[in-house]
């Protein structure tokens, strides 16, 4: 029977709050580069946000861009030392709004790199503002205390639809509300790794995560809501994918 | 047979794994740990050693070999 083990890559321990999607998303992420045998080329961009403990936790190479501009820089790193394995560990307040144009930019110049998004919803780190792009009709932020009503605040958007008319080599959406569809993520962020180790163009994953602090939820709840309602308005699956085939 | 085996130091008392195992394996307890989370433990009994609970967990407490 197959023998699970924490990657030797995650040499701290995880610094988000107790249920946060983060963490499984960084252990996806370790545990890919290690069975692709890319980590010691791999450098690592996390945000100014809550993927920023990222940047301790993990023995790579690392940088923090400005607030939404991790796409920008890692382009330029990309660009410089064409060699090494560039990756984007960010959330959708900043890949999404904050750095929309970073992040189409980099789709538009189709830059082999591969970004991680993590779609919970909601601003974490500043203390769970509404996000634009990703918070779903109804949910109650400190932004919108009466839940986000779609005359004032505008409706959310399905970022993979748009981004994958922009010719990427491959975008998908991951959830991680069960075993099945962690397993599944893992296979697509494995897949973006191998897209820009073969030297293809740009790979998104947009993982669905809980914010059980911001949302008020315990992890439970948290996951439950996102099996019932964020899945129904971000389904998951493969939007693009230039080698393959195509949803 | 391959079983899992929890470091609680690590855990943050979310109950993930405790809604996933598929064998109720693993027990909530009010015990805490150094941090001040409340901590689980696993009945070694009922663990099949299916790796859910690991790949649930964001913050690696979970090791199955």
């Amino acid at each position: 029977m197959a023998t699970y083990r924490k990657p030797v890559s995650i040499i701290n321990e995880a610094g988000w709050c107790g249920g946060c999607g983060h963490g499984v998303v960084q252990r996806l992420i370790t545990e890919c580069l290690e069975e692709l045998g890319l980590q010691d080329k791999a450098v690592c961009v996390v945000d100014i946000a809550c993927s920023y403990w990222s940047l301790d936790a993990l023995d790579y190479d690392a940088i923090a861009g400005p607030h939404g501009r991790c796409a920008a820089v890692a382009t330029g790193i990309k660009k410089v030392r064409p060699d090494s394995t560039v990756y984007v560990h960010a959330g959708d307040g900043s890949s999404y709004v904050i750095g929309l144009s970073e992040t189409c930019y980099t789709a538009i110049r189709d830059i082999p790199i591969t970004m991680i998004v993590v779609n919970n919803g909601i601003f974490g780190m500043t203390g769970g503002q509404m996000n634009l792009a990703t918070t779903l009709i109804g949910d109650k932020t400190v932004s919108s205390k009466e839940g986000r009503d779609a005359d004032t605040m505008g409706h959310p958007v399905d970022m993979l639809n748009i981004i994958k008319n922009l010719d990427v080599e491959f975008a998908a959406r991951g959830a991680l509300y069960d075993a099945k569809h962690i397993d599944e993520t893992k296979r697509y962020i494995k897949r973006g790794f191998e897209n820009q180790m073969n030297k293809k163009g740009f790979s998104i994953i947009e993982v669905l995560s809980p914010c059980p602090t911001n949302w008020k939820m315990t992890p439970i709840q948290a996951m439950e809501k996102i099996k019932n309602e964020n899945e129904k308005m971000f389904p998951v699956g493969i939007y693009t994918d230039r080698g393959g085939e195509t949803v | 047979m391959a079983k899992a085996s929890a470091n609680t130091e690590l855990c943050k008392g979310c109950r993930l794994c405790v809604d996933a195992c598929p064998k109720q394996a693993i027990i909530p307890l009010e015990t805490v740990n150094k941090k001040g989370y409340e901590i689980i433990s696993i009945d070694q009994g009922k663990c099949i050693g299916c790796g859910i609970c690991y790949k649930m967990c964001p913050d690696y407490v979970f090791t199955v070999e």
